[in-house]
């Protein structure tokens, strides 16, 4: 008979002979854990319950097993404070509520919400991981390494800019084989962690136990490898680690913010590993996967918001999913302070002192360098009345970026360029406006200088 | 049953067992109190199946016995009562209570039925102070998260290690360490995490006592045991379940080198924040500069309806100039809880948890993280 089964029948049967008060107080949450020859041991989630029930109701419990089964001898007590099933669901419910209070602006110790054992924070799951386009290879590869970890591309190595989802994507892995392969061993740690933890192993002469640390890890992730760099006797325990790891099928998941041919002071040996499994990159997603990305983030948050401000912030920003982040967090703010849902005008003020507080960070000159640096050609040349294809290019790129970013007036704009007449300017900013609607090209140009403008 | 208690002795021992009732249960006998005898003591218990208190004094007894009672009645019935000799006889589960002109019956429970207070199997042992273990619990007292998600931080933290004892209580938003030198001779290491509601109980019934407390950890259990001053016999006896799990690894939280520390008289900076939380939003935000070359932190706090306001506060300064904002309410609970006249505030960055302490003493912090700007 299964365990469940005659538990149940022996709890019919006390159920007659107590009253309803002690049985609920006493058999709630009870179970028989195990059966080994003819001894059963009974779980009870705390102290009170395994004395009360070994002191008053051992007899009965022990005729009702064995009107049922002769064969069993002994009842034992264990107590399984996890057997506690009531308490896990309210845990849900209150994580829920939780999460709503959490929407504030007050920080966390990050440390808390971190698993003990793996390193990996709960949170990271490829539930609430949207993909797009731009990471869909990344997904692929990451979600097959997740259900085979160690068989098929090893080592995993990932990179990206920074805030599009990278260490999203490696803890989602690690959850995944905690989750579903039981007894796999999973370590998350940061390169800077790793590089702290072995300079204070050298310098304790705790070398053996570090290595023997990351001895018996089933799937070993380290995040931003690219610290690496320059570190070389880091790089030298990292690359007998990695090793003695990649020799017994462990898995192993690599992440940077560059591919590793550009990672510099790498030694040969460590990047031909590194390149060796399978190489993986997250591109700027689209504007349709912000929108979705920005849904499910506020969804976690619960806050709605209406289709056309999700668009709206969707298409303004476009750098990372971190400032994404960062915008429907203040949103959050707004919301909770004026006890308002969130339309469109306050959407565009929350932006507007957004794109305020970076524009004013880069000028003409800084719009001018970066510009002429990223067509490779003469800031000179671009000032002049040049009308060679490239430098006229470049030139109503330039007139287009100083009228969007700087709100320069059209007179002003064409002051600043060389004396150009103001409807020049205007057809300048109309033709590029015009082009990036059409061509992808154009359009992928103007993000990356975008992107160099807010980096340096 | 037949003894005789002096009604204020009576009085004390209710007193002390009452919290552990259960206020409301499917087992009515929880609300009940078991009143036996033992030897020459009389013994009161008292359970709602989360902890038990258990004290005892020495009294005439007559005849053996036992009964349950309900707490409430028989202990609002006993305060009202003459400070005079209490006759207490027990006939069939019925208690008779006689004293001076006042004579009463109280229906009882089978004392068969009533809860086993689980006896705590030592493991670990130490002994302190009631008094410095109550004050150093109240320190820290009102930190932990009242939440269910993480059980392990709903808890106060007992670390053992070295003749030391940590007190340590966080929400995930601040954290507090009490540091206790104990006279202990002991090399082992123990740490258990006992729920705040025993704490709470603890400081309740022990502070104003002033005598040793044994601290028995045990497994799932923790007794904490007071014994009484004439006799080797327990007194009050406090037993409580333990949060299982492992504490978060919270030293990694407590920043070490920070770039910025301001020396601030208590009062003044307590009085300063207070008066900035009258103009604060929502979010109790507050700002506070500090800048080492003048040697003064600003605070500032608004409110888009009410107004703005600002206060300085001048203070020993060193390190770089830095900006950052808090919650009020958590700097006004750090320092409520600091006893020195002088505290220590030191911060990193915006992003990054500041710390206050004491100053002249090592045995106490309390580290805050920010809020976002």
């Amino acid at each position: 008979m299964q365990k469940e089964n005659l538990w149940q029948s022996v709890l019919a049967q006390i159920q007659l002979e107590i009253s309803d008060a002690s049985f609920n107080t006493w058999f709630k949450n009870t179970k028989i854990s195990e059966i080994e020859r003819g001894r059963v041991t009974i779980s009870v989630p705390n102290t009170f319950v395994r004395d009360w029930l070994s002191n008053k109701y051992h007899k009965k419990i022990l005729k009702g097993l064995r009107n049922i089964d002769p064969g069993i001898k002994e009842v034992g007590y264990t107590i399984n404070s996890s057997s506690n099933s009531s308490s896990v669901k309210t845990r849900n419910s209150e994580s829920k509520k939780e999460n709503e209070k959490a929407v504030d602006n007050q920080m966390e110790f990050q440390e808390l919400s971190i698993d003990h054992n793996t390193g990996l924070n709960p949170k990271y799951t490829f539930d609430n991981f949207v993909v797009g386009p731009f990471n869909e290879l990344a997904h692929a590869a990451g979600f097959a390494v997740g259900k085979n970890p160690g068989s098929l591309y090893n080592p995993l190595f990932i990179y990206s800019k920074t805030g599009l989802g990278k260490t999203h994507l490696l803890q989602a892995v690690g959850n995944k084989v905690k989750k579903e392969i039981k007894g796999k061993r999973v370590f998350y740690i940061q390169a800077q962690k790793f590089i702290s933890e072995i300079i204070s192993s050298i310098r304790n002469n705790k070398m053996e136990e570090f290595k023997y640390r990351y001895k018996d890890v089933d799937i070993l992730i380290i995040d931003d490898i690219q610290f690496l760099s320059g570190k070389e006797k880091t790089q030298e325990e990292f690359f007998h680690t990695f090793n003695e790891l990649y020799e017994k099928n462990k898995q192993i998941i690599l992440s940077s913010d560059r591919p590793p041919k550009s990672i510099s002071s790498l030694t040969d040996r460590l990047r031909s590993r590194f390149e060796g499994g399978m190489i993986a990159d997250i591109d700027y997603p689209d504007t349709e996967t912000r929108a979705a990305i920005l849904k499910t983030k506020a969804q976690e948050k619960d806050l709605t918001l209406s289709d056309d401000v999700c668009y709206y912030i969707a298409e303004n920003i476009q750098r990372s999913i971190r400032e994404l982040e960062g915008v429907l967090n203040k949103l959050i703010i707004q919301q909770q302070t004026k006890d308002t849902v969130i339309n469109l005008n306050e959407a565009k003020k929350v932006l507007k002192n957004i794109n305020q507080t970076s524009s004013t960070s880069f000028s003409f000159n800084k719009i001018l360098k970066t510009v002429a640096n990223f067509y490779e050609i003469n800031e000179k040349d671009i000032m002049s009345s040049s009308r060679k294809k490239e430098v006229v290019k470049s030139r109503q790129i330039l007139i287009y970026l100083l009228r969007e970013e700087l709100n320069y007036s059209y007179p002003y704009i064409g002051k600043k360029v060389g004396g150009k007449d103001h409807t020049t300017i205007i057809h300048s900013f109309s033709k590029i406006k015009k082009e990036i609607q059409k061509n992808e090209e154009i359009k992928e140009e103007l993000s990356y200088i975008k992107e160099s403008l807010m980096s340096v | 049953m037949k003894l005789t208690v002096l009604q204020n002795k009576l009085k004390e021992g209710l007193s002390i067992i009452g919290k552990a009732t259960a206020k409301s249960s499917t087992l009515p006998i929880l609300k009940n109190i078991l009143i036996r005898t033992e030897d020459n003591f009389l013994n009161l218990s008292a359970t709602d199946l989360e902890i038990g208190i258990k004290w005892w004094t020495l009294v005439k007894v007559d005849e053996e016995g036992s009964t349950t009672i309900p707490y409430n009645s028989f202990s609002s019935f006993i305060n009202l009562l003459p400070t005079e000799q209490i006759d207490l006889n027990v006939n069939n589960n019925n208690l008779s209570v006689e004293c001076e002109d006042y004579k009463t019956q109280i229906n009882g429970i089978d004392p068969d039925d009533f809860p086993i207070i689980p006896q705590v199997e030592e493991v670990n042992k130490i002994t302190i102070n009631s008094r410095i273990l109550c004050e150093g619990l109240l320190q820290i007292i009102d930190v932990p998260s009242l939440s269910k998600v993480k059980p392990e931080i709903s808890g106060i933290l007992f670390s053992y290690n070295n003749n030391e004892l940590k007190l340590v209580a966080t929400d995930s938003y601040r954290l507090a360490e009490k540091r206790i030198s104990l006279k202990e001779d002991k090399k082992d290491e123990f740490s258990f995490i006992i729920p705040q509601r025993t704490a709470r109980e603890v400081i309740n019934i022990l502070k104003d006592l002033n005598k040793e407390v044994e601290i028995v950890f045990g497994e799932n259990q923790v007794l904490l045991r007071v014994k009484m001053e004439e006799f080797n016999h327990s007194y009050i006896e406090i037993t409580s379940k333990v949060i299982e799990g492992n504490y978060p690894d919270y030293e990694k939280i407590i920043p070490d080198n920070l770039k910025t520390q301001i020396v601030l008289n208590k009062e003044d900076f307590l009085n300063k924040i207070k008066a900035a939380s009258v103009f604060t939003s929502k979010i109790n935000e507050i700002n506070l500069s500090i800048s080492p070359e003048k040697g003064e932190v600003v605070i500032e706090s608004s409110n888009t309806d009410l107004g703005n306001y600002e206060a300085k506060l001048k203070g020993r300064s060193e390190g770089e100039e830095t900006k950052i904002s808090f919650n009020y309410r958590f700097i006004v609970d750090g320092l409520s809880n600091i006893k020195s006249s002088e505290v220590i505030f030191e911060l990193n960055d915006e992003n990054s948890p500041g710390i206050l302490k004491p100053v002249g003493k090592n045995d106490f912090l309390y580290v805050v993280m920010p809020v976002k700007n």
